[in-house]
Parts: C-alpha cells; sequence; structure tokens
C-alpha cells in the first residue's frame, strides 16, 4: 500500500517536469511583442501624489502622467530649461521678483470619471491650486521646502492651513495669480536663482482639484494628469502599466543638439511627433538577480549592473565584455550627481547632543571597503554633500571625519563618555528588506562593533522606510540623494534647519550659522561667491557630523541597441515619451534566442 | 523475579536495534550539542571575524571558503546550527503545551468546548501559514523573537488534532470510566491517566514540528524577515542568490543546505523508526506486518 504513495508521487513529479520543461520551452519564444518598452523598478512605488513625489522611483512613475511648465532639453547638456507646459520660458521682472508664464492653449487632461464626461483644459488656476496643495499643511507634502518663504503670501496660507479645519483654496495668495486663464504671475519674496528648476520637479506637477475631490485618500492611486501616458493597471509590488494617453497634444521630439548626439542618431527622429511607445510596463524588481537575469533574456529594455554581476559584464579597463557586445547590449557610463550617506537622527537624545559620539561613528565606517564591495569601485568617498561636476565641489576639500580609523574611532568614543562602548545604549539601524541592503547592514553592525557600539537593525520595505524617517522614527539610516537641479543648492538645502522631516533635512539637523549661510546661498547668483558661502557650509558640516558621509557614485547603464533615442539625464530621469523601440529589431533578436 | 517490559521499555530496546534511527540520533544529538556549547558561550565562534579576502574559494584554511565581508562560511553555517535548533526547540516548547491542553480538553469533554477549539484551529489552519508569520513578524517587529512566537503559535495546529482525536477514542476505554466511577476528577483523568497513553504519538508529532520550525526558520530569513544580524541558514542562502548567478559562489548555498538536508533528513528518519517502535500497527516495516 504505502509504496503506492511514492510510485504515485514519482509519476507526478515526472509529469510536472515534463509541463514545466513544456512550458519554459512555450514562454516568450514565438510571441512578437509590440509597440511596449519594459523598464525595472528597483523598488515598490509610493502612489502618485506629485505632493508626495520625493523618491526618485515616484518621480519616473509621476512624470509618465503629470506635467510641469518647464522641462530639461533631453539633448542639450550642460542642462537647459526648455518650456513644457509653459508655451515659452517666462519673463522675468528687473528686481527678480515676478515671473510671467503664458500657458499652452488646447492642453486637456485625460478623461476620468472626475470630469463628468466633460473635456477638461488646464488652466492657470490649475497650477495655482496644484502649489496651494503643496503649501497645505493637510496635504502632508514633503515638498513645502521649495516653497517655504519665497512667495508672497503663501506662508499665511500654509499658517492658516494649519489653524482652520478645511482649508480655504478660494483664499487668494498675492504672489499666485492668473490675470487670465493662460497666464500666470508669480511673485517671490525675494529673489531665488532656483526658482525656475522647481517648475521641473514633481512637485510643481499639475493635478485637476475634480480629482483630489473626487478620489480623497485614493488620490494617490488615481493619476489624473495631461501627461504623455495614463496609468492602465497597477499591481502593487509587480508591475505598473501605462498607456499612450490619446488626448494627448502635438509634442514633438527636439530638433537641436549636439554633433555627438547627431552621431550617436539621437536626432534621427527630430521633429517627430511624442510619445513613440504605446505601452510602458515597468516591472518591479526588488532583488537585483531577477532584474539581472531578466535584462540577459531580453525580458527587460535596459538595466544597471548589480555588484554581484559587475565582473560579468565589464571588464578590468572598464568596457564591455564581448559576451554581452555580441547580444548588441550597450554600455553607458555617466558621472551621477549625487551623494550617498549615513545620516543621525538629531532628535535623538543621545546621537543629537554628542558629536564625539557621532565622530566615532564615521570613524569607525570603513569606506574604502564599502567602494570596493558594494560600488565596484564605481564611487569616490564624498567628503562633503556637493558631488563633482557642481559649482562647490572641490577635490582638495578633506573632510577630517571622511576616514577610516578605528583606533580615532574609540578615542572619540571615550571623549563622549563612553570608553569602550561602556553604558552606551544600542541603536537602532534602519534598513531596507533586500539582501543587498542586509548585508550592508551587517557590514555596518560590524564595524560600529569593532569599536564598542551596539547597533540592531530593523529592515522595512522602501515605502514603509520613507514613512519612518518622515515621521522622525528612527536613530540611524542611510539614503542617496540624486540632483532635483544641477545647482549645489540642491543639496546644501539637506541639511537646512527649516527642512526638517516631513522636509528632506532627513538627519534633522540645525544649525543657525549654516541656516543663515544657506539663506545667503539662495541670494547669490555669482558662482565664485557661491562657492566660497559653500565651502564654510562645508566646514561646519563636517566637524558637526550629521552625516558619516558616503560616495559620489558612477552610473553604469545598459541598454539593448534597439533602444533609441536614450540619453542619460540624472537629474530627471524616466523620459520615456522619447524613446523609441526598434520592433523589428527586438523581435528579431530575441527569436535568435 | 523479573519484571516484564513495559511498552515504552519494548520500543526502546526495537529502536535502539534500528541502526539508521541510531546514527540519525546521534547526529541529532550533536546538533544540540554544538547548539548548546555555542549558546553557554563553551564554544565561542568568530562570526563576525575577517579572516580573509572577500569570495575565498574553500581551501584548508576555510574549508567552506568565505563570503562578501571575508568571514569564514564554514563557522558561520555551523552558527546556523544553534539558530536553527533553538527555533526548532522554542517553538517546539510554546506549541506543543498550547496543542496537548487544547487537543485534551477539546477531545476529552466534547460539545460546546469540542465546537469552540475546533473552530479556534480550523480558523488557524485556513490562513496560510507563511502570510500569518509575515504578519506576525510585522507586527511584533523583525528578529529571532518574532520567530519564535510567529512559528509557536501557528504550529500548535497538528499536535492539537492528534491529541484531540487521540482524546476522543481513549475517554471512552474501560480504564478511563473505572477512573470516573472511583471518583477522579477529569484533570487527574486526563493528565494522570490519558495523556501517558498518547505520548509516545506527541513526542513522533514533536519531532516532526522540529523539522518543519526549522525549515519555516530559513523560508523566513530568506525572504528577510527572519533573523537579523547573525548567520542564519536562510540568510546564506539569501546572500547565495545575489553570487550563485552572478560570481559562481557556491559555498555558501552549498553549506547551508548540507547542514539543513542532514539535520531535517536526521529528524525524519527518526521520527519515522519511533513512530514504527511505538505503534506497529501503521508501520512503514513490512516485517511487522
Amino acid at each position: 500500500m504505502n509504496s503506492g504513495i511514492l510510485r504515485y508521487s514519482t509519476y507526478s513529479i515526472i509529469i510536472g517536469l515534463i509541463i514545466a520543461i513544456l512550458s519554459i520551452g512555450c514562454s516568450q519564444r514565438g510571441k512578437s511583442l509590440g509597440n511596449v518598452y519594459r523598464y525595472p523598478m528597483v523598488t515598490r512605488v509610493k502612489g502618485f501624489d506629485p505632493a508626495l513625489g520625493d523618491d526618485i522611483y515616484s518621480h519616473i512613475s509621476i512624470k509618465q502622467v503629470y506635467e510641469t511648465l518647464l522641462q530639461y532639453h533631453h539633448l542639450k547638456r550642460p542642462y537647459e530649461l526648455v518650456p513644457l507646459l509653459a508655451e515659452s520660458m517666462p519673463t522675468i521682472s528687473e528686481d527678480g521678483l515676478t515671473y510671467t508664464f503664458t500657458l499652452k492653449k488646447g492642453v486637456y487632461f485625460q478623461d476620468d470619471p472626475c470630469f463628468k464626461g466633460e473635456k477638461r483644459e488646464f488652466v492657470a488656476e490649475d497650477l495655482i491650486y496644484s502649489i496651494k496643495r503643496v503649501a497645505d499643511i493637510k496635504t502632508k507634502s514633503t515638498g513645502w521646502w521649495i516653497f517655504d518663504g519665497r512667495i508672497r503670501g503663501l506662508d499665511e496660507f500654509r499658517k492658516e492651513s494649519q489653524e482652520s479645519e478645511t482649508t480655504d483654496y478660494t483664499r487668494t495668495v498675492e504672489g499666485l495669480q492668473a490675470p487670465d486663464k493662460y497666464t500666470f504671475v508669480l511673485t517671490l519674496t525675494q529673489p531665488c536663482s532656483q526658482m525656475l528648476y522647481f517648475f521641473t520637479m514633481s512637485y510643481t506637477s499639475v493635478v485637476p482639484k475634480e480629482a483630489v475631490d473626487h478620489y480623497g485618500e485614493e488620490f494617490l492611486n488615481h493619476p489624473v494628469g495631461t501627461g504623455p501616458y495614463k496609468l492602465s493597471e497597477w499591481r502593487k509590488g509587480l508591475r505598473l502599466v501605462f498607456t499612450k494617453n490619446p488626448e494627448y497634444r502635438k509634442e514633438h521630439y527636439p530638433s537641436e543638439g549636439s554633433e555627438e548626439d547627431k552621431e550617436a542618431g539621437l536626432l534621427d527622429d527630430a521633429g517627430k511627433e511624442l510619445p513613440f511607445i504605446d505601452t510602458l510596463i515597468f516591472n518591479v524588481y526588488v532583488e537585483s538577480q531577477p532584474q539581472w537575469l531578466n535584462f540577459m533574456q531580453g525580458n527587460i529594455e535596459v538595466t544597471g549592473i548589480p555588484k554581484d554581476n559587475y565582473n560579468q559584464a565589464i571588464n578590468p579597463d572598464k568596457s564591455l565584455k564581448n559576451e554581452l557586445a555580441d547580444k548588441e547590449i550597450n554600455l553607458n557610463i555617466n558621472p551621477s550627481l549625487d551623494v550617498t550617506y549615513t545620516f543621525f537622527n538629531m532628535e535623538d537624545k543621545t546621537l543629537g547632543s554628542n558629536v564625539h559620539l557621532r565622530r566615532a561613528f564615521c570613524y569607525a565606517w570603513d569606506i574604502d571597503k564599502n567602494i570596493k564591495l558594494m560600488f565596484n569601485d564605481r564611487a569616490i568617498p564624498a567628503h562633503s554633500p556637493v558631488p563633482p561636476g557642481l559649482v562647490g565641489y572641490d577635490p582638495d576639500f578633506v573632510n577630517p571625519y571622511q576616514k577610516f580609523d578605528p583606533a580615532l574611532a574609540k578615542k572619540e568614543l571615550e571623549k563622549a563618555g563612553f570608553p569602550g562602548g561602556k553604558r552606551l545604549p544600542t541603536f537602532e539601524y534602519l534598513s531596507n528588506d533586500n539582501t543587498t541592503a542586509r548585508q550592508w547592514s551587517e557590514k555596518f553592525v560590524k564595524e560600529m562593533g569593532d569599536v564598542g557600539i551596539k547597533i540592531t537593525v530593523t529592515s522595512v520595505t522602501w515605502p514603509e522606510f520613507l514613512n519612518r524617517i518622515k515621521n522622525k522614527k528612527f536613530q540611524i539610516a542611510g539614503m542617496a540623494w540624486s540632483a532635483d537641479y544641477p545647482d549645489p543648492e540642491n543639496f546644501m538645502q539637506l541639511l537646512y534647519g527649516p527642512n526638517e522631516a516631513p522636509g528632506t533635512n532627513n538627519a534633522n539637523y540645525k544649525n543657525a550659522t549654516y541656516d543663515k549661510l544657506y539663506e545667503e546661498l539662495l541670494k547669490t547668483t555669482d558662482d565664485e561667491q557661491k562657492s566660497l558661502i559653500i565651502k564654510k557650509m562645508k566646514d561646519i558640516f563636517a566637524e558637526d557630523c550629521p552625516w558619516i558621509p558616503g560616495v559620489h557614485r558612477l552610473a553604469f547603464g545598459l541598454s539593448y541597441s534597439w533602444v533609441k533615442n536614450r540619453k542619460y539625464n540624472d537629474i530627471s530621469p524616466g523620459n520615456f515619451k522619447y524613446l523609441r523601440i526598434d520592433i523589428d529589431k527586438r523581435n528579431e533578436l530575441l527569436k535568435g534566442k | 523475579m523479573r519484571k516484564s517490559k513495559s511498552l515504552t521499555q519494548k520500543a526502546l530496546t526495537e529502536l535502539g536495534r534500528d541502526k539508521l534511527a541510531m546514527i540519525s540520533f546521534a547526529i541529532i544529538a550533536a546538533y544540540i550539542l554544538i547548539a548548546l556549547l555555542i549558546q553557554t558561550n563553551l564554544l565561542n565562534l568568530p562570526i563576525h571575524d575577517t579572516v580573509g579576502e572577500s569570495y575565498e574559494k574553500p581551501s584548508w584554511a576555510h574549508i567552506l571558503g568565505t563570503d562578501i565581508f571575508g568571514r569564514d562560511v564554514f563557522i558561520r553555517v555551523i552558527y546556523g546550527v544553534k539558530i536553527s535548533m533553538s527555533i526548532g526547540f522554542i517553538t517546539t516548547l510554546i506549541a506543543v503545551p498550547i496543542g496537548i491542553v487544547l487537543g485534551a480538553l477539546a477531545g476529552f469533554f466534547g460539545g460546546r468546548i469540542d465546537d469552540f477549539i475546533v473552530w479556534i484551529y480550523s480558523t488557524f489552519s485556513s490562513i496560510p501559514y507563511l502570510l500569518l508569520l509575515l504578519a506576525l513578524a510585522l507586527v511584533l517587529g523583525k528578529g529571532i523573537f518574532s520567530v519564535y512566537i510567529a512559528l509557536g503559535v501557528t504550529s500548535w495546529v497538528g499536535i492539537c488534532r492528534v491529541v484531540r482525536g487521540e482524546f476522543i477514542k481513549y475517554r471512552e476505554r474501560d480504564y478511563v470510566t473505572a477512573a470516573h466511577a472511583l471518583g477522579a476528577g477529569p484533570l487527574r483523568i486526563i493528565f494522570r491517566h490519558i495523556l501517558p497513553n498518547v505520548l509516545p504519538l506527541i513526542f513522533i508529532n514533536a519531532s516532526l514540528l522540529f523539522v518543519s520550525a526549522i525549515k519555516a526558520e530559513v523560508i523566513l530569513s530568506y525572504i528577510g524577515v527572519g533573523v537579523q544580524g547573525k548567520p542564519s541558514w536562510g540568510n546564506m542562502i539569501s546572500d547565495a542568490k545575489l553570487e550563485l548567478v552572478g560570481r559562481g559562489v557556491y559555498w555558501q548555498f552549498l553549506g547551508a543546505t548540507c547542514a539543513m538536508f542532514i539535520i531535517v533528513l536526521a529528524f525524519n528518519i527518526f521520527s519515522d523508526a519511533l513512530r514504527d517502535s511505538f505503534d506497529p500497527r501503521i508501520s512503514n516495516k513490512t516485517k511487522e506486518r
């Protein structure tokens, strides 16, 4: 009797195997792909509310559906601003306080039940509403820092939104005016050299009031924008699908670019109507290996190079291995305008009040080993927040605490009042829930442990991670910041006191002198002057150690040659409306597999 | 006068003759010993120490090579024994008493109490255990403590069922009726009279539970909600998912899976043998037919 069970299970295993083999053989083969772009997302996306679009993954998703007044030119470098929803670049008054934008006519929001079947044109009032929404304290926007104290009357609006139960959006704000449907006048409290850049960021995306009112809390999951794509499917943690927005107005591929761009074929589609691709599929790969294997199978168009696959893909001279080049894969290497950092919650009683303790952390962290093991030497140590490529970066600037020296770490710990780590409480290190993040945190625990600092690790999903930081519920965590716009101010603001959580000052660092210098920096337009101020700020930053400084990265990207018109954009990635797929070539190459 | 052997003694003698079972028992004992030595700090393993370059191949110095941070993989595999055994042990310690008490009450009293307890365990067993574990791990926070609790409170259902069934069978027996007639209270009957007869079955089920707890820990650690900051087999296999394809580093994977394979196999063989000797009627062995 009992042997029967064994025989039965043997049969079922054999049958199962046959089915499995057959189904592997069937997948992909023979199926030809249409006009689809398949993009890997390395984390699940928080949602589509532009007022909360503070992380790069949200930004990439949001910009498919929503649009801003301005954008960066697809090809021109250094980065140049060009109009998107604006008809032309704004006129700025001589005192630098008044910006007058003329808006494009005939721009419609995508069809949505919230408009009750009517076509809905984008007008200046929508823009004013969207900015007020970021200012409304009840929105809990992470983007208030870009407007804070800068627009006339907006701070009062924010204050009132805090005091009243429902925010009165009809209340006029002096600095936000719409003299007619297609004109938007912005008045500042003081000149701000970054203001135009803000109008490329997710926070200033135009959202219709009807959608916010209609969907309420669910607005996060129901994007309604003017952009080239509509969200058509969202399986949380798995997949996002966007389809071409049939209402999209006539936008055209840029016709200007450098000689290099021309040679690279980036001007072949000049003047053609956008977007080229019908469907965008974002597949979520929290772990790096599935992403890599799927790329190698041709199941996604582009990928970064995970640390564990680096030696498989890249030769020691940083060129692409032949096996990959033969598969028609291209390698792009670009310096990123970014900084990685591990930060302390300065509002934590022990960490915030003891600079020697923080210095001990800095000395205990082996940055070179980190660069070797975690980045395959694709990074340089960061001595300040400002990355190379921006004003204020100084290759000779040395942060005395950006150094691995366990002996010094122990000394600092003694100075902090905890010789050998005695009486020191155990600290919590907040981490993400993928394997690489776990390895990273193991290294952290070990290196801190070596000097006598005890650490426990809590690992959570990316949305939860951001949530805890925005609510100051953490002690130590690690993060990276990519430039929102090509101005060093964007990095210095990461430590500006009033930008504390839920703003971008994740460390909740406050230093009056630093803040004053930052305010001075905002008003400065002269590059040399800026450099001088930034130098002073860096010195304060280095001495106070609110961060364990990390690295500035070099971005290595791979893409198949059937993806056309791809130009690296570090500041505002995700410009899929310009991309074109050589569908025949892709089908041919995939068939050959 | 020679005393005749009790059933248990007979079963144990029978078990002692089974060579495979004895080898399995020796392996289990060795694992337990290692776990105890590490737990009591008699064996102090340098699990966090860097002993070489990262990803060194297996050699005589490091028989399972090194991992990303140059730590000895063999040492980490051995440390994983302690994690796994402690999880198996504590889970069993939590689940078995719950299972026994609820199963005994349900089986013995029947009626409303039975209905209620059956309802509870049906509800528990209808929830996929991995989901329940994930939810619990998220509520309690991650770490080894949550794994103990999560596994402990989810894995009592099997034992509870078995015990309930046995109690239903035994409560009608003559000796129970006799005990009733002599005026023994229900608790005395449950724990002094019936339970000893059910114990062998509980042992068998507990040893199977031990195995499934070890496996569950590996799965939980693999998906990132298990043991944090310490080497466990699940964490090592999770590392391997990055290294195996990308770098061809097979030794973490090999070490962790072999260690797990051996203990799981040993437990399975041993609990089989245990069942055979205590309950010849359901034996796998033809000779006893």
